[in-house]
């Protein structure tokens, strides 16, 4: 049955998850953005408070637990959670301890030794991150194309290459990697290795400065000569035997972004709903009640509540579809688009309706420099396009 | 729970539609547009399969059904052509009326020839007719009708015609007029640019008095019924765009599947095919929008109003990029007759012009959104 209702268990996640946005992230924000870090006194309180970004989670399609007869709702839950928690500051969410980004390649792919290992380290006791790392200088969109080498050596694999924009990379006690064991075999010479923080031959060469994000930690990660042992490669070697010719670890990079993407637009539609409210409540407090600039701000706010809002159906909708163990590609390409594109839209309108008073110590002009990685990252608007368009044409056998 | 999962019910409707919308719809689309009229005959059709009824309550010998099955089903007939779709005569836009008010009098003496006759109702919503001088005066025991409206839907057929109108006393009031009581005539025009088959006219009322004994409603009652039924006759011909925008993906899809040019499929320039996901993406977010409005409407809350503002908006927008999108992947060929597009793009933007200004919406959910539902209102 079609229903935009809130289970029992979703609406309490979500007002969870938004208290803790409003009470603990967003009072900080602003500071944080300014000192370019959150503060380490505060991961450590969240952390003894059992708050993670751990979006393995929510992870779509993937083993489906014997367990339960109980519908699956991880992956709504976690775009329900996501939205929330970005929309008390993204920084701050993305910095948040856990496997973030690294916890759903280990959790669909990994052996179930390896799951223990590396998923079971976010403990109490002290902050702890997990990364992933694909991108690299010269492959970007082109995922297929990475560059980092992985040489099979006696009782492991011999890594040499670079990483970029890497988020938490440099504090991650492990970081997923994608690397190739054979270039000329492009896709199917992939693997994805799981190198641990204080491995020889592994560091972190540079923490960038961003636009935007700035209390997140984006790194760039060298890889030399770095030896890692045969059990982190993610899945084990029988993954890769298993699929023939099959681009194994390409596909391992690709199935991640099937429910990553989803959380990731839900976190561009937090921001965007962020700068829609504030600037809802101060054309209530601020604006003349009539006239041009009244009605002038009535209809970008109502173009911006329905983008958001038709954003936020998309996500659901592809967030849903990988509940349900259904093929949800298309639509976590077409909400992860959708939402990246008018939540910077949706900040831009209500800079333009905030007028010079945004610029100063502002915290829409914070999101707007904050939302537009969101249009770029985990796959950037026009890849987005790409996928969208190879499902819609894949019924004529047309690869585009 | 979110869910996207249609029941099994809505499933077995959608099936029947979509292979009526492709297999006896579609076909003679271009037919009926050339002769101005949906023939009898497919009418029946699709009448006795129970697909005009769909607004009725039980006590209308009909299902009942609530708004977001009906629009997954009108969704899939206007798949089919939404000029047909438009053209159906049946109780229109005055179904939504006889949902709100089943049992009242003026409507049960007339039940038997809509439900069995088939007799066709056009709805005159005349806060919206800008450049109507049509007027509704109060006299008393009776209200006087003099005029014209602009063209409505319908109005060249409707044997009935349900008028929402604000009097001369600025009191809300919803009156029925019977054709062979109340005569008016409906001004055949030069209509060319789309809905050719939607019996398009003006109507025209010299001296008629209505008497109190057609009088549906009026003051507080009529302004809640008149706003309860342009909520849901919003989110019904929201959900018939979206099935029309669903067309134009499909059809522009495949022909650019399928069409070669500097040796290759089209498909395959990117210029081509991102304008396909965009038309992809704008057709799934308008189509959530008006589901989300149907469940509102379906649970009587009372923020459905503004979401069938949005809805509606969103589609109209949505309707003349998509329909405009597949003219422009077809090129020439899109252009021309051969091809359905161009009738596509044309029944797109006559049907924005009939079903309300789109920046009048987004002004007003503005204001619902600042003010708050019941201050906008009286704004």
């Amino acid at each position: 049955m079609i229903s935009f209702e809130l289970s029992e268990q979703q609406k309490q996640i979500k007002e969870m998850t938004h208290w803790f946005a409003k009470n603990e992230i967003r009072p900080i924000a602003m500071e944080a953005d300014k000192l370019g870090k959150v503060p380490d006194e505060w991961l450590d309180n969240v952390n003894k408070m059992g708050i993670h970004l751990n979006t393995s989670s929510f992870g779509g399609g993937g083993k489906s637990e014997r367990k339960e007869k109980k519908e699956r709702e991880g992956n709504r839950m976690g775009v329900l959670a996501t939205e929330e928690m970005a929309w008390g500051d993204p920084a701050i969410t993305l910095s948040l301890p856990g496997a973030g980004l690294g916890g759903p390649p280990v959790q669909s792919s990994g052996t179930p030794e390896q799951q223990e290992r590396f998923l079971s380290i976010f403990t109490k006791d002290k902050p702890r991150w997990g990364a992933y790392a694909l991108t690299e200088p010269e492959a970007g969109s082109d995922a297929s194309g990475v560059k980092t080498t992985a040489k099979k050596v006696e009782g492991g694999y011999i890594l040499n290459g670079q990483k970029i924009f890497i988020t938490n990379g440099g504090r991650a006690s492990w970081v997923v990697v994608f690397a190739t064991v054979d270039p000329s075999l492009g896709r199917a010479g992939q693997r994805a290795f799981v190198v641990e923080k204080g491995t020889p031959g592994y560091s972190c060469t540079k923490l960038v400065k961003k636009m935007g994000l700035r209390a997140n930690e984006t790194a760039e990660l060298l890889f030399e000569d770095c030896f890692v042992p045969d059990e982190n490669l993610l899945g084990g070697e029988e993954l890769y035997e298993a699929s023939g010719s099959k681009p194994s670890g390409f596909q391992v990079a690709m199935k991640t972004f099937d429910s990553t993407r989803p959380i990731v637009a839900s976190m561009a539609i937090g921001i965007a709903r962020a700068a829609y409210e504030y600037t809802l409540d101060f054309v209530r407090r601020e604006y003349p009640k009539s006239g041009e600039m009244f009605r002038i701000a009535s209809d970008t706010l109502a173009e911006a509540e329905q983008d958001i809002a038709a954003a936020r159906l998309l996500t659901w909708e592809a967030a849903w579809k990988a509940d349900q163990g259904l093929p949800n590609a298309k639509e976590a390409a077409m909400c992860k688009a959708y939402s990246g594109q008018i939540s910077l839209d949706v900040c831009s309108k209500c800079l333009e309706i905030l007028g010079p008073t945004g610029l100063n110590h502002h915290l829409v002009e914070k999101l707007y420099r904050d939302v537009k990685i969101f249009d770029i990252f985990e796959g950037t608007n026009q890849i987005q396009h790409l996928v969208v368009a190879r499902r819609q044409y894949a019924p004529y056998e047309i690869r585009v | 729970m979110i869910s996207f999962r249609p029941n099994e019910d809505e499933e077995s409707f959608v099936d029947v539609a979509r292979g009526l919308a492709k297999e006896k719809i579609r076909p003679v689309a271009r037919e009926i547009e050339h002769n101005g009229k949906v023939n009898q005959k497919l009418i029946q059709e699709i009448r006795e399969l129970g697909l005009l009824s769909l607004e009725f309550t039980e006590n209308w010998e009909d299902l009942e059904l609530p708004l977001i099955s009906q629009v997954q089903i009108w969704q899939a007939l206007a798949y089919g052509d939404l000029d047909t779709v438009q053209g159906l005569s049946d109780a229109g836009d005055a179904a939504s009326f006889i949902r709100l008010i089943p049992d009242h009098p003026v409507l049960q003496s007339f039940k038997k020839t809509i439900v069995e006759d088939g007799a066709a109702v056009s709805f005159l919503d005349l806060e919206h007719q800008l450049f109507s001088n049509l007027n509704v005066s109060n006299e008393g025991t009776e209200y006087l009708l003099n005029g014209t409206t602009e063209p409505v839907r319908s109005a060249k057929f409707a044997d009935y015609v349900l008028i929402g109108a604000r009097d001369s006393g600025g009191e809300s009031v919803l009156l029925w007029l019977d054709k062979q009581e109340y005569p008016w005539t409906a001004e055949e025009g030069d209509y060319r640019l789309g809905l050719l088959a939607s019996g398009l006219a003006k109507m025209t009322f010299q001296n008629v008095r209505v008497s109190q004994s057609h009088v549906l409603a009026k003051g507080e009652e009529a302004e809640k019924l008149i706003k309860a039924g342009r909520t849901r006759i919003r989110i019904l011909q929201a959900a018939k765009e979206v099935g029309l925008m669903e067309a134009a993906l499909d059809y522009a899809t495949e022909y650019t599947a399928g069409r070669k040019a500097f040796g290759k499929e089209i498909a395959k320039f990117q210029g081509v095919s991102f304008r396909v996901a965009e038309m992809a993406m704008e057709t799934r977010a308008a189509n959530h929008l008006v589901w989300e409005a149907a469940l509102k409407a379906d649970e009587e809350d009372e923020s459905a109003d503004g979401y069938s503002l949005r809805a509606l908006y969103r589609a109209h927008r949505s309707l003349r990029f998509v329909t405009d999108s597949a003219v422009q992947l077809l090129g020439g060929h899109g252009y021309v007759q051969e091809y359905p597009v161009e009738k596509w793009m044309r029944d797109a933007q006559a049907q924005v012009a009939l079903y309300g200004r789109e920046k009048q919406m987004l002004t007003k959910r503005g204001e619902q959104l600042i003010k708050g539902v019941k201050e906008a209102a009286m704004s």
